[in-house]
């Protein structure tokens, strides 16, 4: 133990501290703008560093025996009650470090990235102040030791996810987006809390089997090593926590139905889509899979559950990329597709191979949002595919990086998305974890995962062939494409196909007026239209070099890591699972097949794009054929969410406004008002001034008062009473007249 | 006196005081129903004096020799006297001041005091 | 107590004296008229003086005389006059439901009271009041040694009357 494990707190330190920095002097680091340079400099620093030490702290976890490669490093005391003590303390294992390494590395290379792609923004710092604040954020939460720690890092990543999507909040339809980001991730953090509120109540109930003496129930070495035997006999409760972690993970990691966000939140700047929605945030939930994994061990109906979903979400995104022109939201529909695939690795039982290929995908996605970002900065801002071609020739570093990203996720080996793929699929077909009613889903997903590999080469090929090759389309541009509808800007993209958002007359004038919202200045970068004399440039070193970078890695990073099961032994050491998974099928050619879809893949989009962009994808989107229109618009799904959550809601609440509030509540109390007036005014009537109606009436109360005495007496019913006593002299006289 | 009994005596007075009561409801006259009122008063005074002579009834004290007791009953009529004298000077002087306003006094046109 | 022994002379006296009030009194508030309905409770107060002195009580009797019939009715019959008040209203020209209802609730509490205070006393025929004690000397004597407070407020109360009585008489305060 040669390591000072203590160091891992100065991994969240530095980010925490570079939020600070940038918060508190980046703008007057920045003043006038010359300190742009050292004001990014600082803030790609302390990530740097960051990883640094977690590469230094992970070479020192190998010194440990595999299996017992754990370290927790104590914090401070937080919650200390009633038997359960819940401090802050942080964990040093493999599965952390993978993590951390993933966000801390990849973190750095798109942190220098955005100094470069956001240098003419005029709110700089306050982009790191975010972004930095969200690598703390997800720092705490792979490296927290509990539950409760996850669960912080879960809702920071989130808040920093809403404040990054709308970084140019002064757009409403960002706006929007960020709060659709927002809420949506909240219903996932309603499952997540549940389980874990579940998973506290079993704990509770059965907390002598745990070794835990300091209460510390809710920390994963408390809980990892028990919680499987304790859960062993309760399986209706254990496929409730696993389905209810799972909804926590939808939520974060965009499995249908909660997957709505993503594209929306492309709305963001591209290094924002790189990080959180590509390689970071979005694969929390895989992590709480992995890091919980007794649980969905135990529980076949929960992972064939979790197989189906992963499985459904990856056809349906990997369909709807095939109607989107945004560069961006094609990729935002691949990475909702590729995450469904981590998920199919899950429910399979391999959750070695979902982490896998979301490091696999940490590389190749940002690589290719990074690129997609240079490709975007380089066609002022211009983000339609339709408007792109043969950029290879002006773009050459972007070319070459976006091309070993397309080939590594369209899955051609050696490149790195081939290994994971085909990991993850030949774990589906070969196991039968994923058993519900006697059905091997397992098997089932993994020919659906087969299915939408092919896709995904096909669309990929799609987006590559339609921005790096074929004509130069910008400079063809028909009239009506630079108009209001269909000229991309940062707005009108997040603003796709959500029209009928704009829903109702605004009485209050809660919502900026479509005149009031074209008068305001936009905050970000001004750019010039695209027109026929536009020259793309390629752009500067900040933005090429963390391209060439995750080049690299995707080239060479998967097979680095499937060599010799080095992430599997990494991560699940042999003995650490209850589960006994076969990698490969038997009787089936799954490499070649693999092959055969990938590269089937690619000749069928070469096939139907070689030319560039076919006639009917053109710009008047009415002559698109049925299916691509309705992919455009997510198949409806999108509308019909928004309408009944947003249309929905509203009338929900007008109904309890209208019915429950204003009739119930206020005619309550109104009308004890006007019950206590009417009372008033009935009785009045009998003040009428006539004084022989007082009279009566006073005579009535006698009559009335003495027939009540009499009566509770009993004075009237029993007849008559005996005479008073009277004590008095003797009769000695009498008054005789 | 001797051989009548009390009940004679409490039931004239009763009787005399429904007859009040019931003459205060029906009549519009205001003097009128002042005269019931005068009745009614009467009708209690002849009680006092009823109960005063034949069951002069101990004060509390215990010393009071019996004939004391019997004159708080006849000083109660004195002053219950007394009082509708008072009464009724005022009470004319009303309904002659209401009158002078007036021009009539039918006691169910005088209904101002209504709420 | 039986009807034999009820039939005294006292009694027969008494049943004349109470029958004239009783009369008088219904006679009050069955005449129309004002002046007779007066006239008729100058004979009930007349008639119950003379029963004050059945019951000894002569001072009392005399004071009814004096105060009552010879004071208050005559100021009674003074307003009458004054007011000129004729048969203005007859008595059953409305029959609103007030006088049914009013008599009804008339007899109940006669009837009330009656069953409650009547009953218990049926057996009282004794008089035991001391002798001489409804003369003015005793009430007198009373009057200014026991209640002497009573009678100095009393004359108090006779005053505040008198002011009020001028002062609701006066055209202009």
């Amino acid at each position: 133990m040669s390591a000072n494990f203590g160091l891992i707190w100065i991994v969240i330190g530095l980010p925490v501290a570079g939020f600070l920095i940038q918060a508190l002097v980046g703008k007057h680091i920045v003043g006038d703008g010359s300190g742009k340079r050292l004001a990014g400099f600082l803030a790609v620093a302390p990530i740097a560093l960051a990883f640094g030490i977690a590469a230094y702290l992970t070479v020192a976890l190998t010194e440990f025996a595999p299996g017992a490669r754990e370290v927790v490093s104590p914090g401070w005391d937080w919650i200390n009650i009633a038997g359960l003590n819940v401090p802050f303390e942080l964990r040093v294992d493999p599965l952390t470090m993978l993590m951390t390494l993933i966000i801390t590395g990849v973190g750095a290379l798109i942190h220098l990235y955005a100094t470069g792609y956001m240098g003419e923004e005029k709110e700089y710092t306050r982009f790191f102040t975010y972004l930095n604040l969200f690598i703390a954020a997800m720092l705490i939460l792979v490296l927290g030791n509990n539950l409760v720690m996850l669960f912080i890092g879960w809702e920071g990543v989130g808040l920093c996810s809403y404040l990054l999507i709308g970084f140019w909040y002064k757009d409403l339809a960002n706006a929007k987006a960020a709060n659709k980001a927002f809420i949506v991730n909240r219903i996932g953090d309603w499952g997540l809390t549940l389980g874990i509120f579940l998973l506290f109540v079993v704990v509770a109930a059965n907390h002598q089997q745990f070794n835990a003496e300091d209460g510390r129930f809710l920390s994963y070495d408390v809980l990892l090593p028990t919680l499987g035997k304790v859960l062993a006999g309760m399986p209706a409760v254990t496929t409730a926590i696993a389905l209810l972690l799972f909804v926590g993970a939808c939520g974060k990691s965009a499995q249908f139905p909660l997957y709505l966000w993503l594209p929306d939140a492309m709305a963001g700047p591209t290094p924002v889509s790189a990080l959180i929605h590509a390689a970071t945030m979005v694969t929390a939930g895989v992590f709480l899979l992995n890091r919980l994994y007794v649980v969905f061990e135990l529980s076949p109906i929960a992972s064939a559950i979790i197989a189906c979903t992963g499985a459904f979400t990856a056809l349906f995104a990997a369909l709807v990329a095939f109607g989107q022109t945004d560069i961006k939201k094609v990729l935002a529909y691949s990475t909702v597709s590729q995450l469904g695939f981590m998920f199919i690795a899950c429910g399979a039982g391999a959750y070695w191979v979902g982490m896998f290929h979301v490091t696999t995908h940490a590389f190749f996605k940002a690589l290719l949002f990074l690129g997609s970002g240079a490709v975007i900065h380089a066609m002022a801002h211009n983000q339609d595919m339709r408007n792109y071609g043969n950029l290879r020739k002006y773009l050459p570093i972007t070319f070459i990086t976006m091309m070993v990203g397309y080939l590594a996720i369209a899955g051609i080996p050696p490149l790195a998305g081939f290994w994971s793929k085909e990991g993850i699929l030949g774990y589906a077909l070969a196991n039968n974890h994923a058993m519900a009613a006697n059905v091997n889903f397992s098997y089932i997903v993994g020919w659906v995962g087969l299915g939408v590999a092919l896709l995904t080469a096909f669309y990929m090929t799609r987006m590559t062939w339609l921005t790096f090759f074929g004509p130069e389309r910008w400079k063809q541009i028909p009239a009506h494409a630079t108009a209001h509808g269909e000229h991309e800007d940062h707005a009108e993209h997040a603003h796709q196909g959500h029209h009928h958002e704009d829903h109702g007359p605004d009485k209050h004038g809660f919502f900026f007026s479509d005149e009031e919202m074209a008068a305001m200045p936009h905050e970000h970068e001004h750019h010039h239209d695209l027109d026929e004399s536009h020259k793309p440039k390629e752009v500067s070193f900040s933005m090429w070099f963390p391209l060439a970078v995750l080049a690299i890695l995707s080239f060479g990073g998967g097979w680095v890591l499937h060599n010799g099961n080095l992430l599997e032994h990494w991560l699940y050491p042999p003995g650490t699972m209850a589960l006994n998974l076969e990698a490969h099928p038997h009787g089936i050619p799954l490499m070649a097949l693999s092959l055969v879809a990938a590269v089937g893949g690619i000749l069928a989009g070469l096939f139907v794009y070689w030319k560039g962009l076919p006639a009917k994808e053109g710009w008047d989107e009415s002559k698109w054929n049925p299916f691509r229109r309705a992919a455009k618009e997510q198949f409806g799904y999108d509308a019909a969410m928004v309408s009944a959550s947003v249309d929905g809601g509203r009338d929900v609440g007008l109904a309890f406004w209208r019915g429950a509030d204003t009739a119930v509540v206020d005619g309550a109390v109104n009308g004890v008002a006007a019950g206590a007036g009417w009372l008033g005014a009935s009785l009045g009537k009998f003040q009428n001034g006539f004084i022989r109606q007082y009279a009566l009436i006073m005579l009535l109360g006698i009559v009335g008062l003495l027939g009540m005495i009499g009566l509770s007496f009993g004075r009237l019913a029993n007849g008559v009473p005996t005479p008073p006593t009277v004590s008095l002299p003797p009769q000695t006289m009498e008054g005789q007249r | 006196m001797a051989g009548v009994p009390l009940v004679a005596y409490l039931a004239l007075g009763l009787f005399l005081f429904s007859v009040g009561v019931v003459g205060v409801i029906i009549r519009r006259n205001p003097i009128v129903i002042f005269m019931c009122i005068e009745l009614m008063l009467n009708a209690v005074n002849l009680t006092f004096l009823a109960f005063a002579k034949y069951m002069p009834s101990k004060l509390p004290t215990g010393t009071t020799p019996v004939a004391e007791a019997s004159m708080s009953g006849q000083v109660m009529v004195i002053f219950v006297m007394a009082v509708a004298a008072a009464e009724v000077a005022v009470g004319l002087g009303i309904i002659m001041a209401i009158f002078r306003l007036r021009k009539e006094i039918d006691i169910d046109e005088m209904n101002l005091l209504r709420g | 107590m039986n009807t034999s022994e009820l039939l005294t002379p006292n009694m027969g006296v008494f049943a004349l004296l109470g029958g004239i009030a009783a009369f008088g009194a219904v006679g009050v508030v069955a005449f129309n008229n004002a002046t007779r309905s007066a006239l008729c409770l100058v004979l009930t107060f007349f008639t119950l003086a003379f029963l004050y002195f059945t019951l000894t009580a002569e001072m009392i009797g005399i004071l009814q005389i004096v105060v009552y019939t010879g004071a208050i009715m005559v100021l009674f019959l003074f307003v009458i006059m004054l007011l000129n008040l004729g048969a203005l209203k007859s008595l059953f020209e409305d029959r609103d439901p007030k006088m049914l209802i009013g008599g009804v609730l008339g007899l109940g509490m006669a009837a009330l009271l009656g069953s409650q205070v009547l009953a218990p006393m049926a057996k009282v025929t004794q008089m035991r009041a001391p002798e001489g004690i409804g003369s003015p000397q005793s009430v007198g004597y009373s009057l200014f040694s026991t209640y002497l407070y009573p009678f100095e407020i009393a004359s108090v109360l006779l005053l505040l009357g008198i002011v009020g009585s001028i002062l609701l008489a006066k055209r202009r305060i």
